[in-house]
């Protein structure tokens, strides 16, 4: 069914012999780009935090839980089939780091709530995710496919999850952030989707290299398979983002954001877009909010220098200022 | 300002150490350099050993590799006939003059102390043969070249100058160490400062001076200050500018361009005022993840910070910025010449200045993210420095090492980017005198003329054409920059803690004297000339007011300690009666030099002199250096010894507080601006940064330089034995 030769055995890695280069820079633009949730003084948002309405607290902490799952789906079950399927060992190594930045994102989130709210509030919303029918069903609708035999689609729904699924999620704090609310935790949330989209191109190009060698009618299969999953998970993601948004009214924006996002995982994996752009005008606040410092949406190729120094940020208080 | 590595390595690799060798006198000199960081068989510190490697490091490698000559006129006439030695130079004095000065040098018997000071200048300093193999000079040889050089055929100035170097009390900065008396050499000087006004003329003037500064080996600083900021108009066009960072970037291509054949890198900073519009961009062109658009690798910056930031940040406002389009056309003069803390509410209030607001507080923050990131920025406190200044006119920028502090004017240009109003910017040249060795031979204000006379030779034999309005302000100024450095060391010998009172209060009184004699030799240069620096009758030195702190007070010891120092070294401290003998001279026949002092970092001079860097504590008792392609070298702290060994804490460990402290007392009687980087572990955060800001801001700092992080090995990956690691 496939043509994938697989790493028969382990033999020492040899970062000077690349099979692809994209390894390498990849390995170098995610390793430069590692980071903690410590940078990040989040407790700064506290006082934005209790300005929040109950209603939109609420929805704070279901959209970071969701966005759990999801890392946790991709650190723990994602990554580690990709692994297998790995066709260069720094393509395994690539997806190692992978794997750990997936877990330090879901412990960011942890750390978001334990800074911010309340223990009870958090285990109702854990609880909540456990509960939900279409968080569930997304997850379940990629997990089969990371259990199946298909490395072609496990990629798919890999490139799926980086660069569509958790976009309903990081809208809100970039929602928030452009209305000047919980900064701080838009400023890590940054962080990940700098990160994502660097997983989501990457995994992207694996797809893309590994379906040129199929046969014309696999490839035509696998097309097909990938543009069927998005549609599936696209009408979950409908119901989801409606149960989350439609309190707070914001339901139609997030789906433009949705389609705006499920044409980029498209063109990661060198499919056209779905989406007319006529669906996919997202609030420039959010597109501008996304973008970590130039206008660029996603420019992760840029530069990252060795001294970087991880420095945890704390606001300083009156009393510093007693002078 | 360092400027090592002019000189191509050419000569032989060292024999890697032998392994397994127990004799010391079977080991190469890197091998028993490398003893001083693992400990003896009893614990104990193998000092000894460093000094074996110096004396290994001449043994095997140095004699052999120097060409002899029988006689010092065979020498000096080989080294002027093939073009080494300038002849014009040494044409000024007899050969018996030069012979006897020569003989003056060797009878001192000199000898590194440390493997890495004859390293150091081997490596880098001494004259080698055009094909880079074999040595031409020794120690002597060179401090007699310099001595020739600067005294300009005074016999008795050149004598007074090899005593003093040789002895290690003064030591010139690297440009002018190593080059004087080559006939191919490099620029005497190699610190500039330079204005950019906001016209395309001055940018393109800038770009021109960049490279060439950076072709004669100069680190340059520009001031962007006076730039229109980002979507301000063009010709009352709206949303025409792209800012600040364009120019960064040109700035950078034009250092790394002309550096592309040198070992050297680029070396430029750029300064802006935290009320600049484009502060935050300028600050994030040194964020890990900047776009490479517009982020800034090799390009130092430096941050201006008026008193009136700190004001809003107390009281947790806002900052307004303010658009220098607008401040120019509504005062009249370029944004960086007007007080912005003087200015701040007249702005906030008028309409016809664009303004951006900022919180003060989260700038402060962003600042100290920025250093935990890349170091950067440097900081000028605006109106700690202009109100320490006497000369008339405005502080508005440092340079690369943050200890120039000079007014500058304006250049205007025609079209054809002719001068229609030459400016003055700035140029300076530097040299550091050895605390411990001052102290040492007691005779502090001859040390301190001779000094001075050094110094002031660098400025009038130095006239950069390149750049006309660095010519013009050197011409007119004549600024020199009186360093000092061993202050740690000296103290340590001493058994005074660093940033202890009695610390503090040698460190008070030693730079008291240096400021009376540093302007008393400035005085009586004055008078030999008849002649004072352009704009002495503008300055607080003509009226007097200068003279204030030093004749309505009495500046004493306070401690025990410290008297004993002075008593010991038989230095009388200058009286109140002095003071007010100086400052009728002074305001009679004025000064030579519009500024005298600024204590440089001093990294590899301090090296060849054996010292501590500057009036820094040591980084480490045993610093780990890395040197260019030859590997990991060892530096014992200076005076290092089992009995002092105490007294030679870390910076780490000394904490900003008592280095800020330290600085405070130097500052007081610096005209100019001392280095100061802060130490931090790598558990601080941006509030221990930020309150190490805010305190050397209370404490009269005037400006900081780099902030260092140290990150200590994970528990379990450490070498056994090894010193580096635990102390």
């Amino acid at each position: 069914m496939t043509t994938t030769q697989r790493l028969s055995r382990v033999n020492a890695i040899n970062w000077n012999r690349l099979q692809d280069d994209k390894d390498l820079e990849v390995w170098n633009r995610l390793t430069s780009n590692f980071w903690l949730p410590e940078k990040v003084p989040l407790s700064n948002d506290i006082q934005s935090w209790n300005t929040l309405t109950q209603q939109e607290k609420q929805l704070t902490i279901r959209v970071f839980t969701g966005l759990t799952l999801l890392d946790t789906i991709q650190s723990s079950v994602g990554a580690p089939v990709l692994m297998e399927d790995a066709r260069t060992p720094h393509e395994e190594a690539v997806y190692t780091n992978i794997a750990f930045m997936e877990s330090v994102h879901a412990r960011s989130y942890s750390s978001i709530f334990s800074t911010l709210c309340a223990t009870r509030d958090v285990d109702d919303a854990f609880r909540w995710s456990e509960e939900n029918p279409t968080l569930q069903a997304k997850s379940e609708l990629i997990l089969e496919r990371y259990r199946s035999d298909d490395p072609l689609m496990r990629k798919v729904a890999s490139v799926f999850l980086e660069s569509f699924l958790f976009y309903s999620g990081f809208y809100l704090p970039m929602y928030w952030s452009s209305h000047a609310k919980l900064t701080n935790t838009a400023d890590l949330i940054r962080l990940i989707i700098r990160d994502e989209a660097v997983h989501g191109y990457y995994i992207g190009y694996k797809f893309q290299q590994a379906l040129a060698e199929a046969t014309p009618e696999r490839q035509q299969q696998v097309k097909d398979y990938a543009y069927e999953l998005l549609l599936e998970l696209y009408d979950n993601e409908v119901r989801y983002t409606e149960s989350l948004y439609d309190e707070v009214g914001l339901s139609e924006d997030v789906k433009k954001f949705l389609h705006y996002n499920a044409n980029k995982a498209l063109m990661n994996l060198g499919y056209e877009p779905l989406f007319p752009s006529s669906v996919t005008d997202v609030d420039p606040t959010i597109m501008a909010a996304l973008s970590p410092s130039a206008n660029e949406n996603h420019d992760f190729f840029s530069g990252s220098g060795s001294s970087y120094v991880i420095g945890k940020a704390i606001a300083t208080e009156d009393d510093d200022w007693a002078f | 300002m360092e400027t090592t590595n002019l000189v191509t390595k050419n000569l032989a690799e060292p024999k890697r150490p032998a392994t397994g060798a127990s004799e010391a006198r079977t080991l190469d000199y890197h091998a028993l350099n490398a003893m001083l960081n693992l400990y003896g068989a009893n614990g104990e510190l193998q000092l000894d050993k460093d000094r074996e490697a110096a004396r290994q490091y001449f043994l095997q490698h140095v004699n052999q590799n120097t060409v002899f000559f029988h006689s010092l006129e065979e020498k000096l006439d080989y080294l002027m006939e093939e073009g080494y030695y300038e002849a014009e130079m040494l044409g000024q004095y007899s050969f018996a003059f030069i012979k006897a000065l020569f003989e003056q040098a060797y009878a001192y018997k000199f000898r590194f102390p440390s493997f890495l000071g004859a390293f150091k200048y081997y490596t880098s300093y001494t004259l080698k043969t055009f094909d880079g193999k074999r040595y031409l000079e020794r120690y002597e040889d060179r401090v007699c070249m310099v001595a020739l050089t600067l005294a300009r055929g005074d016999e008795g100035l050149a004598k007074s100058l090899v005593d003093e170097v040789i002895s290690g009390r003064f030591q010139p900065a690297t440009p002018t160490f190593l080059n004087c008396g080559k006939q191919q050499r490099g620029e005497l000087v190699s610190c500039f400062l330079l204005r950019i006004e906001d016209n395309m003329e001055s940018i393109g003037r800038s770009i021109n001076s960049a490279l060439q500064l950076s072709k004669r080996g100069g680190g340059v600083a520009f001031l962007l200050t006076n730039i229109r900021e980002a979507g301000a108009p063009i010709k009352r066009i709206e949303n025409q500018s792209s800012g600040i960072i364009p120019i960064m970037k040109l700035l950078e291509d034009a250092f790394s361009y002309a550096n592309q054949l040198g070992a050297r890198q680029g070396a430029g900073a750029v300064y802006l005022n935290a009320h600049h519009p484009d502060i935050l961009r300028f600050l994030d062109t040194k964020r890990e993840n900047a776009d490479e658009k517009i982020r800034i690798k090799t390009l130092s910056l430096g941050v201006t910070i008026p008193d009136i930031t700190f004001e809003l940040a107390k009281r947790n406002d806002d900052m307004y910025l303010f658009s220098p389009y607008d401040v120019e056309r509504v005062y009249g003069v370029p944004f960086g010449d007007i007080s912005v803390t003087e200015k701040y509410h007249e702005m906030v209030a008028d309409a016809r200045i664009r303004k951006q607001k900022i919180n003060a507080r989260a700038f402060f923050q962003t600042l100290a993210e920025l250093q935990f990131e890349s170091g950067y920025p440097y900081i000028m406190f605006e109106d700690t420095v202009n109100r320490a200044n006497p000369i008339a006119g405005r502080i508005n920028m440092s340079n690369l090492c943050s200890e120039i502090l000079q007014v500058n004017t304006p250049t205007e240009y025609d079209d054809d980017l002719g001068y229609r109003q030459m400016g003055q910017d700035i140029s300076c040249n530097l040299g550091s005198m050895n605390i411990a060795k001052v102290m040492d031979a007691g005779n502090i204000g001859e040390s301190v003329e001779i000094a001075i006379r050094g110094l002031t030779a660098v400025s009038e034999m130095s006239n950069l054409k390149s750049v006309p309005s660095i010519a013009e302000g050197n011409a007119k100024s004549r600024a020199i920059g009186l360093g000092q450095m061993n202050l740690h060391g000296y103290l340590a010998r001493e058994h005074i803690y660093y940033g202890s009172e009695e610390g503090l209060d040698f460190t008070n009184l030693y730079f008291y004297c240096i400021a009376f004699y540093a302007i008393r030799a400035s005085n009586r240069l004055a008078i030999e000339h008849n002649d004072t620096f352009a704009g002495f009758a503008d300055s607080k030195y003509a009226t007097g007011e200068f003279f204030d702190k030093y004749v309505d007070q009495e500046w004493l010891p306070r401690t025990e300690k410290v008297r004993g120092l002075f008593e010991r070294s038989n230095i009388t401290l200058p009286t109140q009666q002095d003071w007010q003998e100086l400052k009728a001279s002074v305001m009679a026949h004025g000064l030579y030099n519009r500024n005298l002092q600024a204590v440089p970092p001093t990294g590899s001079i301090s090296y060849i002199n054996h010292s501590t860097s500057s009036i820094h504590p040591v980084a480490a008792r045993i610093e780990i250096r890395k040197e260019g392609k030859l590997g990991r070298v060892y530096y014992p702290a200076p005076f290092l010894n089992e009995a002092n060994f105490d007294y030679f804490q870390d910076a780490y460990e000394i904490g900003p507080e008592k280095i800020i402290d330290t600085y405070a007392e130097a500052s007081k009687h610096v005209d100019q601006g001392l280095s100061l980087t802060l130490f931090f572990p790598d558990t601080a955060t941006t509030r221990d940064i930020n309150k190490a800001q805010i305190y050397a801001w209370r404490k009269g700092i005037k400006t900081l330089y780099y902030i260092r992080l140290r990150q200590s090995a994970l528990e379990g990956t450490e070498i056994e034995g090894c010193v580096s690691c635990t102390l």
